[in-house]
């Protein structure tokens, strides 16, 4: 990215809720984040708010988020695992997070996912939050400004906010090239002239993350690891890249149930892009 | 063509209607509810007809009706909405009609959990309702081949008259991977046949009838059955083989998201010089037995055969099928939404290995 872009999460800016079309990548978005600013050095809360898919949620990867320091907020036990309405009271606490903490939401995808947002409503005033919609340019019904347009006001009908910014995350998974993220860029810059709404992160797969192509960029860019994946894929646990395809073998997860490697040193020192004081 | 990245629900109702199929009846259930989720937002940019039903009973007879004016018709549903379907499916079956219904499988038995699972193998392969009926069954390892075989589906059920299912788990249909749908836009609607009900007017009248007082009538609408599902078991079973495919010194047997488990533990003990080798069957009706018995017939005389299943043993039964006896076959497999890891798969490899 550019030398003069600015930081992901500028002063003051304390609680950053994310929201999207189905599919977008508001999941894995969360968790990058959640671990990106926890190994900075921030205190860091994430509550796992998708009450209506079971599958691929953000309390898939508690264990690894909280073996960076972040607190995790989810259902307890066997709730965690229902596909029930759950909200928690202490979801409440976290709408006005104190001034050292960074707080996140990971909201369901579509107006159906983020509806759940519109009953803290009254807790949350303009200038106090953050609401990205996080746009995937290669899924369905967002593949143009219009698809994404559509759903910003869908989502912002269901939740009774104002989204505040963008994260471009246009990708394939293990397809994704870097014409697939230039693309993905030019779409998201395209929804924010035509909205006025900045944007706020560009999310990049880390093997595509220092391609030339990128360097002037006018968005800071979010590094993504791929840690929402399938039983037969490794997650990323441990600041390196996860093996994206079957054709390439690698390490094996450990089974379910054992905490994953804990990192003992921030190797990278990756502190670029996020100045949150 | 560009590639879009779907989750396997999502690609399932876009296959469907690049299939020509713009006629949805359904309900509700985890994991596949991203199915009508999703055609219910698509179907009115296609003028098709999408029906939230008030019951999965209600679903499968409203595609019993629409299948019987030859219309090309889907339904979806997880487990235990799919035992609801039991009696609707055998009507519709009976009455040679053709459609497509989904199962994306959750944990059982009973209200279960809604994580995947493949326990309903015995359900879909052994006929499922009463009679003697046979659905086709295509099982998906991928959300690619879940758009493929949506295609197949529905070609197999005008060819046959007969009903299809498309058999995957809860991760089939919850995952996100890049696709590719062979055509664009929505597909052609069903060609025109001599036994749909379209109205009458100027022409002899057609009746769609499962009932058969008459013992040597239904005798003989048995023997034609029979028959045609003799004709798909020579024409239309698929497999793959995976791996080491010349001379493998073990073979597994695995479907759906099991095989690709199954792969991965193939790769990574391939570095260190196992010879594994993975049969999956892609019908799991009619099952490819022969194809079976000739990757089984590649090891040598006493090597074991290791089937994986995210069950307590279903698929097993038509691997021992295959094998006639000739075969020791052993057993891995979990359930609840327990899901068999890559390691776990290997350890087990390694264990029957000499």
């Amino acid at each position: 990215m550019s030398p003069t872009a600015p930081p992901l999460l500028a002063p003051g800016e304390r609680l950053v809720m994310l929201v999207g079309a189905y599919g977008s990548g508001k999941t894995e978005v969360a968790v990058n984040l959640a671990i990106r600013w926890a190994r900075a050095g921030h205190k860091v809360q994430l509550a796992d708010l998708d009450l209506v898919n079971p599958y691929f949620r953000s309390r898939e990867q508690q264990r690894l988020m909280e073996s960076h320091g972040v607190r995790v907020v989810v259902p307890p036990g066997n709730l965690a695992g229902a596909d029930l309405p759950i909200v928690l009271p202490e979801v409440i606490g976290l709408l006005q997070p104190a001034p050292d903490t960074i707080t996140l939401f990971d909201v369901g995808g579509d107006e159906v996912g983020a509806r759940v947002l519109s009953s803290f409503r009254p807790g949350l005033r303009e200038g106090l939050y953050e609401l990205w919609q996080v746009v995937n340019g290669s899924r369905p019904f967002t593949s143009d400004a219009a698809g994404c347009h559509r759903i910003r006001g869908e989502l912002e009908a269901a939740t009774r906010l104002r989204v505040t910014g963008l994260v471009g995350n246009t990708h394939l998974i293990d397809e994704t090239e870097i014409e697939t993220v230039l693309g993905g860029l030019r779409l998201v810059e395209q929804v924010s002239k035509e909205s006025g709404l900045p944007v706020r992160a560009l999310g990049v797969m880390e093997a595509l993350a220092e391609d030339p192509s990128l360097a002037e960029i006018d968005a800071p860019v979010l590094r993504l690891q791929r840690h929402m994946v399938p039983p037969w894929l490794t997650p990323a646990t441990d600041g390196h890249a996860a093996c994206t395809s079957e054709n390439q073998p690698a390490p094996r997860p450990r089974p379910i149930g054992v905490p994953p490697r804990l990192r003992t040193q921030d190797a990278r020192g990756e502190r670029d892009g996020i100045h949150p004081d | 063509m560009t590639k879009v990245l779907m989750k396997g629900n999502e690609a399932l109702g876009e296959a469907a209607i690049r299939a020509g199929c713009v006629h949805f009846f359904g309900y509700p259930i985890t994991p596949q509810t991203e199915v009508p989720e999703y055609l219910v937002k698509r179907l009115p940019e296609v003028g098709g007809t999408f029906v939230q039903a008030e019951s999965e009973i209600a679903s499968i007879n409203m595609i019993y009706g629409a299948a019987g004016t030859g219309v090309k018709c889907l339904t979806s549903s997880s487990s235990p909405g799919i035992s609801l379907m039991a009696e609707g499916l055998s009507y519709i079956a009976a009455c040679e009609l053709p459609c497509v219904l989904i199962n994306i499988m959750r944990a059982g038995p009973g209200l279960g959990g809604i994580l995947p699972a493949q326990s309903d193998y015995h359900q879909a392969t052994r006929g499922h309702g009463h009679g003697d009926y046979q659905l086709i069954v295509l099982a998906p390892a991928s959300v690619q081949e879940a758009v493929d075989l949506m295609t197949l589906a529905f070609e197999l059920s005008e060819t046959y008259r007969n009903p299809v299912m498309v058999c995957a788990d809860g991760m089939i249909g919850q995952m996100m991977e890049p696709v590719e749908f062979p055509t664009e836009g929505r597909g052609e609607p069903m060609a025109d046949n001599d036994w749909a009900l379209t109205g009458s007017e100027g022409r002899e009248r057609r009746i769609v009838n499962s009932l058969y007082l008459s013992p040597e009538d239904l005798d003989a609408h048995n023997r034609k059955l029979k028959a045609k599902y003799d004709l798909i078991a020579e024409k239309e079973v698929r497999h793959e083989l995976y791996g080491e495919t010349e001379s493998p010194d073990l073979l597994l047997v695995a479907f759906g998201t099991m095989a690709r488990i199954c792969k991965s533990a193939i790769d990574d003990l391939q570095a260190g010089g196992a010879k594994v080798a993975l049969f999956r069957p892609i019908t799991l009706k009619p099952w490819p037995y022969a194809a079976c018995r000739e990757a089984m017939d590649l090891l040598p005389a006493d090597a074991p055969v290791l089937n994986v299943e995210m069950s307590m043993g279903q698929l097993i039964d038509d691997v021992r099928l295959a094998g006639e006896g000739s075969r020791r076959v052993e057993f891995l497999g979990a359930a609840g939404g327990v899901v068999p890891t890559p390691e776990q798969v290997a350890a087990k490899i390694r264990e029957l290995l000499p």
